[in-house]
């Protein structure tokens, strides 16, 4: 959209602030047919896609997850074998890494932002692959992102990360999550924040009112350059009123019984499992598109394998398990037990559906990991598969294990698909070759 | 295209210039342009199947159409270097100057139109950096970080200044409303007195957090009487219950602090941000034999490394502070200072040491071991206590970044706690005391007056607030934020009135200081005194001389040479194992290539230095890098090289090797494209679509040479290759780092070399195929080795020094330099070629010229 310094000046006779309400209304309905379920839309647009984004920050081995073939008919590995109900809807990938991202654990914090050298000095950690997204396609839902944890160490560690390298911290309750995404907040609160955006429209009507006075007295180039600064006040105020537009509206209406948090670390697959199911409840209800989950194996204490069996470590010493056999078999029930957990999410993502589409389709699904090996400390290889989302699914895509293509490049892929003008992220180097949309 | 002939052509055009009014002159050069092109150049350049899709029969004479004119300088340009027409048979040498000068003044007259109706370019949004310094230099808060809370800006012609990339987006003026709030409140006094002081001391067995390090005891041990202590973690726990630390005990560290590491003061944490002094008492040691320490010959570097106190595993930001501190190997006392945020500590960050190396063997457990002990022991420091004081405020109270916005308000302690502001600001006027802050403020962060009319809107912006119930400081930061993201402070302008001065110091401003001018400066630009040649003259030389020119001498290289990209590809330690995690050598090139630059401006060194000198500036870690003789010391110094050394010149220093290979192997492609575009001025064209790159061969088989002997072979190759694939193979003789080397090393084939790397690491890489540095360059002439490279390049001082020039322009003005600028540029270099091209004359010339300060004469009507 470009918008005229002239333009809008003839339209200065009305109340400013009224004209871009009024013209809200028209400029603003891309935006707003995402509300849904709040609104009624029109059924033809094209449904909303979403993203969930889920690392285990000490992965799983190595050998029993990548398939020893390649391609559209490569064999599945014992792992996948977990998920071969739903064998055409993911690509499981071999070969990626983020480049310069080594240091053992440290990285667990890049692994959407793949920030180089995470123990240097002079590191910073950049914006994460979900407020990118959120930045870029702007508040259609009542909640930009929402960011998940299992067993997280709040204080230390998030998948996602500010421009500015700031932690958004992971929320590990579910009770609290029903209750932001399902129970009324408090007129306080609401009123607070739309005292702010209220102060923040004044400051921009301040600023393009002194931007209006300019316009005509510049030549042609600097006229241009000051258009588009005018025009980003535009829409940065179209932003926030509709920012404004969610503080108003009721929440939606919750489909189950609030949840009871679980506190026992021990009970680790229990709270991944409350915690996706709140994912797919987030997603369900479009109160978010863009879900990010860490699961704090690091923090993990000695935790129920199963019913029967506590592990024999906890999960980080279980991790180190130096080719112990004991160790490599409780890993891999383990690496199992979770595989299943992910096939669990699948077939519920694919069995709500609207309007004729599976919410699988609608949802990009990653899972992966920071840890390509966790017992040898290794940061490349990383497990990797995509589910969902409108992908030419059913391959193992492998790249080279000797070097590693960046795994920014799937999330260019992921960004591009979501609908975000994005050709770079990270350390992309383009699109990740070999992985291609639904037509 | 050599310096000489181009300087020629346009001495003639300028000289045409002078002597014709410009519509006449257009016409003709019209009929003797479509004549020369229709005898040579029409044949092959029309029609549907023209040539390069130039039909030249269709291209019209609108010159006064940007676009249409860049389509005439392309073509201006390729027959003045001669790569048209194809054969230069087909237009004589006389034919081709009379073309060339019809063309030239044609477009020069309309280029020249354009810059005096419109000025050289538009208005310029200031880049993050740029945004950060003005908000830190208006609001008095030097270590102010906000950078990184604003989308990085795009780059044009390899800067982040350049005009046309400084677009504008609702992304980056909502960043910028969030930084300008985080600045402000930062500014404004924490509270109604300065914070409290904190003191933290500890004695050497409370000095190191963990009881034993990753890399075991001959990594770290606490020693007495020079020998061994042996404290188990119980015991440890034990003194530091009970409070008995032995004065007599020292804390020895012989590892470097990278992953995985973790040694902070045990108990200290920041709990507010802000500024601490560090003492601490240490000496440089040695361990020998049996855990005993000796002093050591030579001082060792530390500095320290702020960060969460998060363990072995590090979560969030890594910071060098405190500088880099040599320490000597008598016990001495040592201060300092550190910045940290809420919630960081620091740890001893010793610099060049190795790095305790993982084993597993079959997969098995992973533990730490330290290397092997080198001759004369592990190089490392003893500590005997340290003391923390802070956070250290300003003595003047409220600070002087509060008096910025509120001026000599009177504070109290607020009564809103949640979240707002510490302190409330009294006025007792709040009509008058909202205008007299507000303009005060605002011409300030305007860098010039702003008119009467914009005050009232932001002025009214404050009263609503007020109105509304907000209290004063809220509703004046309201009104701050608001400036902070207008026009006023946005956006830098063109020169565009010769009146008007305070364009021209905001300009050299953010040129030479990267950032907003100061008061002398602005009273310069107030009295309209900057286009007088002797003030602009001192002005320069002043910012020259202050301290923050570093800012330009960061940035400038940072994008020119792309030094910030110095360590994106980490030294593949299979082929370069001496490199493994020495980040204190990677350090140690960037202060080189900096304060290498430094000299080239405050000692006004002659443009050739780029290629050749007789002069280096080394520490320690360089001076053992490029095998010269030892100095001692963290600090780059000038020292003077043999005679035989390659290095000297800008382009053999080791930060531009590196960043001009891959970590891996070096590429000649790379490395001469690299020389020819930033230090040359002379850039390759973009390589054709589909070619794969030639990827030197790291099994050893091939060499890089034969590789690119396909390039002679195709002859589409060849055109461009030519031009600078030689200077490459010069520099082939210096490795990933910018060692010298006379072989190649490879992973497979050659001579095996086996040993164990300095953090203990076994290692195994081929000496392989020899370097064959020599080559032949465009014009036929040939070099031996770098040396004679060095001379050849030397020989055309005039293009080094137009390339800067043309460096200097594109950063200062934002606009890369235009056809109509071309005249200036050489009448600057005409100027400067008696003394050899000094770099500081060539800064003064540009800043002197119609290009920096504006059209003479240019005056578009000021805002009232």
């Amino acid at each position: 959209m470009t918008t005229s310094i002239r333009k809008s000046k003839s339209s200065s006779t009305i109340d400013r602030r009224s004209f871009i309400r009024g013209a809200g209304v028209c400029l603003l309905l891309p935006h707003l047919e995402c509300m849904t379920p709040v609104f009624a839309r029109d059924k033809t647009e094209r449904q909303p896609r979403r993203m969930l984004l889920i690392s285990n920050n000490l992965g799983v081995l190595p050998k029993p997850f990548f398939p020893d073939t390649s391609g559209a008919d490569y064999k599945l590995s014992p792992y996948l074998e977990e998920l071969k109900a739903f064998r055409n809807d993911f690509t499981v990938f071999s070969g990626l890494s983020h480049p310069a991202v080594v240091g053992g654990h440290s990285t667990e914090n890049c692994f959407l932002t793949a920030a180089k050298g995470p123990t240097k000095s002079g590191f910073r950690n950049q914006i994460s692959l979900d407020q990118f997204a959120a930045e870029a396609l702007g508040q259609q839902t009542r909640f930009p992102t929402l960011n998940l944890g299992v067993n997280i160490d709040k204080a230390k560690r998030s998948l996602s990360w500010t421009r500015d390298g700031a932690l958004l911290p992971a929320e590990d309750s579910a009770a609290a999550l029903f209750q932001k995404m399902f129970v009324q907040g408090s007129k306080r609160d609401i009123d607070r924040r739309l005292r702010e955006l209220k102060l923040r429209g004044s400051i921009l009507d301040a600023v393009s009112a002194d931007t209006r006075k300019l316009g005509k007295r510049l030549s042609a180039p600097d006229r241009n350059r000051l258009d588009q600064y005018f025009t980003s006040i535009r829409e940065l105020e179209q932003r926030l009123h509709i920012a404004g537009e969610w503080e108003h509206r009721p929440k939606p209406s919750a489909t189950r019984e609030p949840p009871t948090d679980i506190n026992d670390k021990s009970r680790f697959f229990d709270k991944f499992q409350l915690m996706l199911s709140m994912a797919q409840l987030a997603l369900q209800s479009d109160s978010t598109r863009l879900v990010t989950l860490m699961v704090d194996a690091f923090a993990t204490p000695v935790f129920h394998v199963n019913e029967n069996t506590k592990s024999i470590n906890g999960y980080h010493n279980l991790s180190h398990h130096g080719q112990v056999p004991a160790k490599v078999q409780q890993l891999e029930t383990v690496d199992r037990r979770q595989m299943r957990l992910i096939g669990e999410l699948l077939a519920n993502l694919a069995n709500h559906q609207t309007r004729g589409k599976r919410l699988l389709d609608n949802t990009a699904v990653l899972y992966g990991s920071n840890m390509g090996d966790a017992n040898t400390h290794d940061n490349r290889n990383l497990p990797i598969l995509l589910a969902g989302g409108g992908f030419k699914h059913g391959q193992h895509l492998a790249f080279s294990g000797d070097d590693n293509a960046p795994l920014s490049n799937l999330f260019v892929s992921m960004l591009q698909w979501l609908g975000v003008e994005a050709d770079a992220f990270g350390s992309s180097t383009g699109k990740l070759a070999g992985l291609e949309f639904v037509a | 295209m050599t310096g000489p002939r181009r300087s020629c052509i346009v001495a003639t055009a300028s000289a045409l210039i002078l002597f014709f009014a410009s519509v006449s002159v257009r016409g003709d050069s019209q009929v003797v342009v479509r004549t020369f092109i229709k005898s040579t150049c029409i044949d092959c350049h029309q029609g549907e199947d023209a040539e390069a899709g130039l039909d030249l029969a269709q291209l019209a004479w609108k010159l006064e159409t940007p676009g249409i004119r860049l389509r005439w300088i392309q073509i201006h340009d390729r027959i003045e270097n001669g790569e048209m027409p194809p054969d230069a048979d087909d237009l004589p040498d006389r034919d081709r100057q009379s073309l060339l000068s019809a063309l030239s003044v044609a477009i020069h007259a309309a280029d020249h139109a354009e810059v005096q109706v419109h000025g050289r370019g538009p208005m310029r949004r200031l880049n993050r950096g740029e945004y950060e310094n003005n908000l830190a230099d208006l609001l008095k808060m030097p270590k102010l970080d906000i950078r990184d809370k604003l989308p990085e800006d795009r780059e044009g012609y390899h800067f982040n200044k350049t005009t046309e990339m400084l677009d504008i987006s609702y992304l980056q003026l909502g960043a910028y409303l969030d930084a300008a709030d985080s600045a402000l409140r930062q500014a404004i006094a924490s509270g109604t007195q300065p914070r409290q002081l904190i003191r933290y001391y500890a004695l050497a067995t409370k000095m190191f957090s963990p009881p034993t390090t990753y890399g075991g005891r001959e990594a770290m041990f606490f020693a007495k009487n020079s020998t061994l202590l042996p404290l188990s973690g119980a015991e440890l726990s034990k003194i530091r219950q009970k409070g008995n630390h032995d004065k007599d005990v020292e804390l020895a560290l012989f590892r470097s602090a990278s992953w995985p590491f973790y040694g902070y003061p045990h108990g200290f944490i920041c709990r507010s941000a802000g500024k601490y002094r560090v003492r601490f008492s240490a000496r440089a040691v040695r361990q020998v034999r049996d855990f005993r320490l000796k002093p050591s010959p030579t001082p060792l570097p530390l500095t320290f490394r702020a960060r969460a106190p998060s363990g072995p595993d590090v979560s969030g930001d890594v910071r060098s502070v405190g500088g880099v501190m040599d320490i000597q190997s008598a016990e001495a006392e040592y201060s300092t200072t550190v910045l940290l945020a809420k919630g960081q500590t620091f740890e001893y960050s010793l610099l060049g040491l190795p790095v305790p190396f993982p084993i597993t063997s079959h997969g098995g457990p992973l533990y730490y071991d330290f290397p092997p002990m080198p001759a004369g022991g592990h190089p490392g420091i003893a500590f005997r206590w340290i003391e923390i004081v802070g956070p250290i405020d300003s003595e003047q109270w409220p600070p002087s970044s509060h008096r910025a916005l509120f001026g000599d308000l009177p504070i109290r302690d607020s009564k809103n706690a949640d979240g707002g502001l510490a302190i409330e600001v009294v006025s007792n006027q709040p009509a008058k005391d909202v205008s007299r802050l507000f303009r005060q403020f605002a011409n300030r962060a305007a860098r010039r007056p702003v008119p009467k009319s914009a005050f009232e809107i932001y002025e009214q912006l404050i009263f609503d607030q007020l109105d509304q119930g907000a209290s004063f400081a809220e509703a004046m930061i309201a009104g701050y934020k608001a400036f902070l993201c207008s026009r006023h402070f946005l956006y830098l302008r063109e020169p565009k009135q010769t009146t008007d001065h305070y364009a021209i110091a905001e300009r050299l401003s953010h040129f030479l200081w990267n950032s907003r001018p100061d008061a002398p400066s602005l009273k310069y630009a107030r009295e309209g005194n900057l286009r007088s040649a002797t003030v602009i003259r001192e002005e320069t030389d002043r910012l020259i001389a202050s301290p923050q020119f570093d800012r330009f001498v960061e940035n400038f290289t940072d994008y020119w040479l792309n030094l910030k990209e110095l360590r994106r590809d980490e030294p593949d330690i299979r082929l370069y194992p001496e490199y493994r995690l020495d980040d204190y050598l990677i350090e140690s090139t960037l202060m080189e290539t900096r304060a290498f630059f430094t000299a080239m401006v405050r000692e006004n060194l002659p443009a050739l230095v780029l290629v050749d000198a007789d002069f280096a500036f080394v520490n320690d870690r360089l001076a053992r890098h490029y095998d010269l003789p030892l100095v001692i010391g963290s600090a780059v110094r000038k020292v003077s090289l043999p005679k035989s050394s390659p290095y000297g010149g800008l382009i053999i220093q080791a930060s531009i090797l590196k960043v001009t290979g891959n970590g891996t192997t070096t590429s000649p492609v790379i490395r001469g494209a690299w020389i020819m575009d930033r230090i040359m001025g002379d850039p390759p064209p973009p390589p054709p679509a589909k070619v794969p790159a030639v990827e030197p061969d790291i099994r050893g088989a091939k060499t890089i040479r034969d590789l690119l002997a396909l390039h002679t072979r195709s002859e589409s190759c060849t055109g461009c290759h030519a031009r600078f694939d030689p200077v490459g193979l010069a520099l082939e003789n210096f490795d990933i780092m910018g060692a010298w080397r006379d072989r190649y090393r490879s992973l497979a084939s050659g001579e095996k070399i086996t040993g164990i790397d300095r953090s203990g690491h076994q290692y195994v890489y081929y000496v392989a195929q020899p370097v064959q540095p020599e080559g032949r360059l465009l014009d036929g002439t040939t070099f031996q080795d770098i040396h004679e490279l060095k001379s050849i390049l030397a020989s055309q001082p005039r293009k080094l020094a137009r390339n800067l020039l043309h460096q200097f322009t594109t950063y200062a003005t934002g606009t890369p330099v235009r056809f109509s600028d071309r005249p200036v540029i050489e009448a600057i270099l005409d100027q400067c070629e008696s003394a050899e091209f000094r770099t500081a004359d060539l800064l003064h010339g540009l800043i002197g010229s119609r290009i920096f300060l504006g059209e003479p004469g240019l005056h578009v009507e000021p805002e009232k």
